[in-house]
């Protein structure tokens, strides 16, 4: 039975897990392993399949909105509200990827643009169903998962749960698969694979998993603010993947607790931490291409598995 | 009910300028470097911002709106050569996120710089009031405005199609690989096409300071816009910019008659239509 | 009887252009057919209508009696049609087994969708992999990143995806170019071991192979067939002679 994980790996998540909630308060441990599941979704699409979306906040905000509404409207407990909302996500990933991921490059960038912001002027319009600029608040938590550090257990057991699923997916052949299309789609295709179909699959894992972040998401801080369907959400959760390493599965995951460090704390010290984002942002561009997990394996060398190299990739010129 | 939509066409006709101009700048750059430009709102932004401060230090208008997008091009300079041109060997996605990176940074540089708080621009004297066209009374400055961005787009349109230097951008859009080959210092072309895009946005944030206002946010709000025009124009489509430009103002001035929330949307609809059933644009080549 | 290849009247027109006009001829099951001709003289364009890449404007291309022409890149495995690449075209991210692993797995597994287990849970596949690594030479190295190999390696590479499928049609595009003489020698000796077990059709320049290999060859000139025959007949014929030499005054 071959492992599911790396041994650096299952420490990583194991620190992260165990060590986020002294660091910050349980509360905001459960953002970052909420915006690590987006940021590991969305890897699917960037790393594993090399397709650069600015449209994943439009997914993160319809889990959120879909699940927020199920609770605040209809009294719907969370236990149901979050896989219904997911499923939503899919579904909406489905009939949108339909008609994105066969354009390519520049014009998947702009179409998932457009649908980002269409959805986005929605959730702004449509008042009576979301709040509008003001978000949707008032989200609450069933009983049982309350208090801080139960809601807590509860985020990290669907976030193992929610990891094992992706990294099945991508370890199983239709992830190398997507690998290869990532390489050279149009060998993938003259060895017989519908490149279309598998992006499509993939788009619809990322939206899905994205969707799953965006409904726990609304129970985090109980309100779902309008900014996290903005593009500037998409822009960041793409860069949370780079920063924390588009060549690794969990290497987004920092880049998660990054950015949610930078927003939670820094924020009390600096109103313009964004700029700090922003610095950050194209240092990592510029710089660290390979992100934090990236430079890490640079920096252990030899201590990483020879020969594993079917792995998510940072994009590389020419390609 | 005509006068309404006649001052709404007009309106839109002010705001569909500005957009063309904006629309232009971000062609342009997307035309050469293949990549959609994240900060050209961020630039646009500046040069409202820089046009504000040239307002009070001066108190000319006229001098703000001709030193204002010069200091853009510096603001470009500097974005392009200490980071878009260190990506020019690196996959193209890049570039892209380099300056989506630097969006952010320009929104909260202004706000650094010149607070949190929106500004607004007083229209300079002997622009402000209303003209009396017959069926309805317009402002002075929209009026004005129109006409400086048509004489723009035509001074624009001249040097891009009777200069020299206007043809080797023009090829540099077209293919670059060629250009190079050709001889030309396709860097130097770069810088200058990054550096026309942006005075063309600064230019639009500054003329528009006197209708819109000054928040730190324009920059964003106007971004996305910027794309639908550049869409639905057809990328790499100048002219095609300027009326899909004037196209999104006016459609945008005469939907908030009936119902303003979907005048939003429905610029991205018709933005997602367009490259679903059109991709390449309505006046595109590619 | 089962037919091999045929190319039925194929025309691919560009604009004015005719790029291939009119091009007919037919590849039993087993021979070894190349297609040779000058520079522009429409054996890419012929190649890429018989791949797919291309929808001849008239015409149409058959194997086994299907047509295969028109279709869509990836529904050609489906009948048994591989193809190499001019320029070597592999899975740069991959190792060199996972590289044979995308072709070899779906000739396993058809169009199914697998999400499950994971990628080498097939112990059929990975048999497959070894045998076709086996076949071309590289199975010491399988393990190894696919851009650790040298040059020669990867079109070698390139060949093994293609075989792994075990398919009954091989389209090679030009597969010594760009290759020393002895990774030429090594290419060439492959494929003579391949003759008589697949359909080959062969785009190729270097004469010397081409007359050595082939079975049956035609000489394309300006879009259009200049010539059919046996290399005995091509060599001797004189209008060849021409349209590579130049008239002679």
């Amino acid at each position: 039975m071959q492992k599911l994980f790396s041994l650096p790996s299952l420490i990583v998540i194991a620190l992260l897990i165990v060590g986020l909630p002294f660091l910050q308060r349980p509360v905001v441990a459960a953002e970052v392993l909420t915006l690590g599941i987006a940021a590991v979704a969305t890897n699917l699409l960037l790393g594993y399949t090399g397709m650069l979306s600015f449209g994943q906040a439009l997914f993160f905000g319809v889990g959120a909105y879909c699940a927020g509404i199920l609770a605040t409207r209809y009294g719907i407990s969370a236990f149901l509200a979050i896989p219904v909302a997911m499923l939503f996500s899919a579904v909406i990933a489905f009939l949108i990827g339909l008609v994105c991921v066969r354009r390519s490059g520049l014009y998947f960038i702009m179409i998932t643009f457009a649908f980002n912001q269409m959805v986005f002027f929605i959730a702004y319009s449509w008042t009576t169903m979301t709040g509008g600029e003001d978000g949707l608040p008032g989200v609450r938590r069933p009983p049982l998962i309350d208090d801080q550090w139960s809601f807590y257990v509860f985020t990290v057991l669907v976030f193992i749960c929610a990891l094992c699923v992706m990294k099945l997916f991508v370890d199983s052949p239709t992830g190398r698969i997507l690998q290869a299309i990532r390489d050279n789609p149009g060998r993938a295709a003259a060895t017989g694979h519908d490149v279309g179909r598998y992006k499509l699959i993939a788009f619809v894992m990322a939206g899905m998993f994205t969707g799953l972040a965006g409904a726990i998401f609304a129970f985090v801080f109980g309100i779902v603010p309008i900014d996290k369907v903005d593009w500037r959400f998409s822009g960041d959760i793409v860069f949370m993947t780079l920063l924390g390493g588009s060549g690794s599965f969990i290497g987004p995951v920092i880049g998660a607790a990054f950015y949610t460090w930078l927003q939670e704390t820094v924020s009390h010290y600096w109103d313009r931490w964004p700029m700090i984002l922003g610095i950050v942002f194209a240092l990592v561009v510029l710089f660290f291409r390979t992100g934090v997990a990236g430079m890490a394996e640079f920096l252990t060398g030899k201590l990483t598995q020879k020969g594993a190299a079917a792995k998510p990739k940072e994009m590389e010129a020419g390609s | 009910m005509t006068f309404l939509i006649a001052s709404q066409l007009l309106n839109g006709l002010a705001t569909g300028m500005l957009y063309a101009l904006v629309g232009v700048g971000l062609t342009l750059v997307l035309g050469m470097l293949n990549i959609p430009n994240f900060a050209h709102g961020g630039l646009y932004a500046f040069g409202a911002y820089f046009t504000y401060t040239v307002v009070n230090l001066t108190g000319s208008f006229y001098l703000a709106v001709l030193i204002g997008p010069l200091l853009v091009i510096l603001v470009a300079f500097l974005i392009e050569s200490q980071g878009v041109r260190r990506l020019y060997a690196a996959h193209h996605d890049y570039q892209l996120l380099f300056l989506f990176a630097m969006a952010l940074i320009l929104q909260e540089a202004i706000i650094l710089i010149w607070g949190p708080v929106g500004f607004s621009v007083l229209t300079p004297k002997a622009l402000s009031g209303v003209v009396n066209l017959g069926f309805t009374v317009y402002p002075a400055y929209r009026l004005a405005l129109i006409g400086m961005t048509v004489l723009i787009t035509v001074a624009l349109w001249l040097f891009l199609t009777r200069t020299n230097v206007g043809a080797i951008v023009r090829a540099g859009m077209e293919n670059r690989e060629m250009v190079a080959v050709l001889g030309t210092d396709i860097n130097r072309v770069f810088m200058w096409t990054f550096a026309l895009g942006a005075y063309l946005a600064g230019l639009a944030g500054a003329l528009a300071t006197p209708i819109m206002g000054l928040t730190p946010s324009m920059g964003a709000d106007m971004l996305p816009i910027s794309f639908v025009i550049v869409v639905i124009a057809g990328l790499g489509s100048i002219l095609g910019a300027i009326a899909s430009g004037i196209l999104i103002g006016v459609a945008q001035s005469l939907t908030t008659i009936w119902w303003p929330e979907a005048s939003n949307i429905a610029i991205y609809v018709l933005m997602g239509l367009t490259i679903i059933l059109r991709p390449q644009g309505l006046f595109g080549t590619r | 009887m089962t037919t091999g290849l045929e190319c039925i009247s194929v025309s691919k027109h560009f604009g004015a252009v005719k790029a291939v006009n009119d091009v007919s001829f037919e590849v039993p099951p087993g021979a070894l057919h190349t297609v040779i001709g000058p520079n522009g003289a429409g054996k890419t364009t012929l190649f890429n209508c018989i791949t797919s890449e291309l929808k001849p404007t008239s015409g149409e291309v058959r194997f086994e009696g299907h047509v295969i022409s028109g279709r869509k890149t990836h529904e050609l495995p489906a009948f048994g049609v591989a193809r190499s690449f001019q320029r070597t075209s592999i899975f740069s991210n991959l190792t060199v087994a996972q590289n044979v692993w995308v072709s070899a797995f779906r000739a396993f597994a058809g169009t199914r969708v697998e999400v499950l287990r994971p990628a080498d849970a097939h112990p059929e596949v990975t048999e497959t992999i070894y045998q076709t690594l086996e076949e071309v030479g590289l199975d010491r190295y399988a393990n190894s990143p696919a851009t650790e190999l040298a040059h020669g390696d990867q079109r070698l590479l390139d060949f093994a995806i293609a075989l792994a499928p075990k398919p009954k049609l091989l389209l090679l595009d030009e597969p010594t170019a760009g290759l020393s003489r002895s990774d030429t020698q090594r290419v060439m000796h492959l494929i003579e071991s391949l003759k008589g077990r697949y359909t080959i059709v062969l785009i190729e320049h270097k004469m010397d192979v081409v007359m050595r290999i082939s079975d049956r060859i035609t000489v394309m000139y300006f879009g259009e067939v200049l010539a059919e025959g046996t290399p005995q007949e091509i060599r001797a014929n004189p209008k060849v002679r021409e349209a590579y030499l130049g008239r002679r005054a």
